[in-house]
């Protein structure tokens, strides 16, 4: 796993308008005023959000299929496989620390 | 998970006995230099720190809460990460008969989002809530989502 593309993704999704963004996504690919529409922010506002999730990698510019003047916005997939292996991941490490845990309390119960 | 001790009794060992029980494991070291034996620093602000052999110490983390019986939230620092970077655990233990449930949720996010809280006008709690809602039910119904998209 890659530790600095995985901190751009947290770090990316540290924002509570860029976790609306990926959620909208993940629907399908929009125009940026769809974005901004959605979330009520500013035109500005949205365009500075859009440019963090582009430089994360988790985000992608695109032309719309039919005409190409329009830029849409899609999501990549490979961040998102990153950040949920490591979820599974940190999941597994828990529990294997909670086992421990048990098992040191069963050999110490009075 | 359940354990065959009382919620307070549960509490105590696991804040007390760490360097008992915690398993260090190669995927996820705390430090390169391994796992070292972890201590906490009982009460709010105190520290989760782990000791190496040759008496070097390392921070993983401060508690934000503290209810023996009940409830432990600390952050949760490798040293891998960036300093701004923090991640919040909360452990939680239930009564069930005679046994306590103990339950572990690793929050990636939830500390960040503080700083911008007061800038964006929400509540904090309204706007952990929604990270921590967001971490728990999203996320699943992303991965079909990504999943399908294949």
């Amino acid at each position: 796993m890659n530790e600095e593309s995985l901190d751009r993704t947290l770090l990316a999704l540290a924002d509570p308008y860029r976790r609306r963004v990926v959620d909208l996504l993940c629907e399908r690919p929009r125009r940026a005023g769809e974005l901004a529409e959605a979330t009520q922010l500013a035109f500005p506002a949205m365009s500075r959000h859009l440019r963090a999730l582009r430089e994360s990698g988790l985000v992608e510019e695109g032309r719309h299929e039919q005409d190409s003047r329009v830029r849409i916005y899609r999501l990549r997939q490979e961040p998102m496989n990153e950040l949920k292996a490591w979820l599974e991941q940190t999941e597994k490490m828990w529990m294997r620390q909670l086992a421990a845990f048990k098992a040191h309390l069963q050999k110490t119960r009075k | 998970m359940r354990v065959p001790a009382s919620p307070e009794h549960a509490f105590e060992v696991f804040t007390q006995e760490i360097a008992l029980w915690w398993q260090p494991n190669g995927l996820f070291a705390i430090t390169p230099a391994g796992d070292g034996r972890l201590a906490f620093e009982p009460g709010v602000g105190g520290r989760l720190f782990t000791t190496f052999s040759n008496g070097a110490e390392y921070e993983i983390g401060r508690i934000s809460a503290w209810e023996p019986g009940k409830r432990l939230v600390f952050t949760w620092r490798p040293s891998s990460f960036t300093p701004e970077q923090s991640t919040e655990v909360e452990v939680l233990f239930q009564a069930v008969g005679k046994e306590t449930r103990v339950s572990i949720e690793h929050r990636a996010w939830d500390t960040i989002p503080q700083r911008h809280a007061a800038r964006h006008g929400f509540p904090e709690h309204a706007t952990l809530q929604r990270a921590a809602d967001w971490w728990r039910v999203s996320l699943a119904a992303l991965s079909e989502r990504l999943g399908s998209a294949e």
